[in-house]
This record gives structure tokens, C-alpha cells and sequence, in this order.
């Protein structure tokens, strides 16, 4: 059985909002994507958890689909991406930037349960599909992404890094 | 057209030094989420932002150079993290409109 090159497209692209909230009872985190016009801003409980609305900005959600083959990689639990500049002595993710080269780059994809507290984050596959989407074209330039899932992050709270996401965007520098 | 003849020909000043590249197409907007979906490798982008987070999807999407308009100066470490990623940044004295005049003088579509 030969072996696909995947050639990956964008497909099912949902522009949207990043909604994240936060639990008042536990600390913990997560967000949502919704495209509704508007980011829902409504406090509610959930069975021990009383998630209210921490922030929003406007995002994109986008699965992957090969041109070759066909295959679809489903990234429903992606809900961003950001480019890691982390720098605490502690963390896996941290870990692997110092590690690069200053033309390699660790990007980091968010899943919506941001403290992890249900064990889950980025699937294997979306994760490695990320990974060869994002090289594609830089393998001529020299420059190369690794994708890490969220999970390997220490700690979130103190991850440093820059979300492609547009939000601060009107912010004076 | 390599990014050094078009910066000529437009009266671009450089922010940062870069691998003089060729340049095949142009997009313009001011918000990463659709510069993400739909900037093409070894495009333009012509932007009003400044923001790193215009970097780090440019790096995605393999962007050969940023246009940043009406005069706004992008921070030094926006301009070294594009130096990084290979990104040739200038800074225009136009407004998006009248830049993307010149580009079309270009040939660019």
C-alpha cells in the first residue's frame, strides 16, 4: 500500500470569536470558539464549576484537507495557535525552543481546555497534520515549525508567547 | 520581482536586512486570523499593524515581506523577530490604497 505526500489545504474555515473563561470555584480555564456575531458573554454553572467570561478576540478555526488523497484531519480541538517564546527553566516547551536553531520556530496549538483538567488536548494526528501543513513551503527557505500540543506546557499561566489571533492589535507599542 | 526591485520602485525604506527573495502576489489586511487563512507563500502583505502577532502569521504562511503603511514604525522586536523568519519588513509613508495603486503600476493582480 503506497504511502500518501500529503499536500494539505485549509477547508472548513470558520471565522469567529475565542471566548475564555475561567471557574471562580476551581481556578481552572478553558475556551471556547463561537461564531455567533457577537461573543457570548454569559456567566452560567456547570455540575462544581461557575464559568464567567474572562476575554475574547476575533479567530479562525480551520481543518485540514489533503489535495492528493483526499484525507481530512478533523482540528476541532484547536482553538489557536500560538508562537512560543517561553522561557521557563521548567518547561518541556520552554525546553524545546532553546533548543532551536534561530530559524526554527516552536508554535504552540491550543486546545479549549487550557488547565487540562479533563486530561485531553490536541490529538496526535492534528498535531503532526499542523506540522507538515506549516512546512510546506519553508523547506526551500531553510526555516522549519515544530507543533507542540498545549499539554506539554509547564504551566500555561506562565507559557510566553505571541497568539496569531487579533487581539491587541490596537495597542500602542 | 525580488523584493529589492519592488522596494525600489515603490520608494520603500527598510526596517530590517533580508535575503532578497521573489515576491508572487499580494494581500492586503490588518487582522492575523485572515492573514492566516489567506495570504499565499512568497506574497506581500500590506498592513496597518505593527503587532508581533502579524510576524508570527506571516512566518506561517512563508510571506516573503510586510508592508506597513501610513508611516507606522513597527517595535524592535517585531522587526527581529521578522529578521528571524526571514521576513523583509518596510515601512511606507502611503496609505494602503495608495500603495496598493503602486503595486498594480507593478503588474501585481
Amino acid at each position: 500500500m503506497s504511502v500518501c505526500a500529503h499536500q494539505w489545504n485549509m477547508s472548513r474555515v470558520r471565522h469567529g470569536y475565542l471566548v475564555v473563561e475561567g471557574c471562580f470555584e476551581c481556578g481552572g480555564r478553558r475556551s471556547l470558539f463561537s461564531t455567533e456575531p457577537a461573543a457570548p458573554l454569559d456567566e452560567y454553572r456547570e455540575g462544581r464549576h461557575f464559568w464567567s467570561y474572562m476575554g475574547s478576540f476575533q479567530s479562525v478555526k480551520f481543518d485540514l484537507e489533503c489535495g492528493v488523497c483526499g484525507k481530512t484531519i478533523d482540528l476541532g480541538d484547536v482553538n489557536g495557535v500560538m508562537l512560543s517564546e517561553c522561557a521557563d527553566p521548567g518547561c518541556a516547551v520552554g525546553a524545546l525552543v532553546r533548543q532551536q536553531g534561530p530559524a526554527s520556530f516552536v508554535y504552540v496549538a491550543l486546545c479549549p481546555d487550557s488547565t487540562h483538567a479533563a486530561g485531553r488536548c490536541v490529538s496526535p494526528e492534528g498535531i503532526d497534520a499542523l506540522t507538515e501543513y506549516f512546512n510546506q513551503y519553508l523547506g526551500a527557505l531553510n526555516r522549519k515549525i515544530l507543533v507542540v500540543p498545549c499539554k506539554m506546557c509547564d504551566s500555561i499561566d506562565r507559557c510566553r508567547g505571541t497568539i496569531i489571533a487579533d487581539v491587541g492589535l490596537t495597542d500602542i507599542q | 520581482m525580488k523584493i529589492s526591485e519592488l522596494a525600489e520602485k515603490t520608494g520603500l525604506k527598510a526596517a530590517n536586512t533580508y535575503v532578497d527573495r521573489e515576491v508572487q502576489g499580494v494581500y492586503i489586511s490588518d487582522m492575523v486570523s485572515d492573514i492566516i487563512t489567506s495570504a499565499k507563500p512568497s506574497s506581500v502583505i500590506v498592513t496597518l499593524q505593527t503587532h508581533k502577532s502579524l510576524i508570527a502569521a506571516a512566518n506561517l504562511v512563508a510571506a516573503a515581506m510586510v508592508v506597513v503603511v501610513k508611516g507606522r514604525q513597527p517595535s524592535d522586536d517585531v522587526v527581529e523577530l521578522a529578521t528571524r523568519s526571514g521576513i523583509a519588513v518596510f515601512v511606507s509613508a502611503s496609505d494602503t490604497w495608495a500603495f496598493a495603486k503602486k503595486l498594480t503600476q507593478l503588474g501585481f493582480e
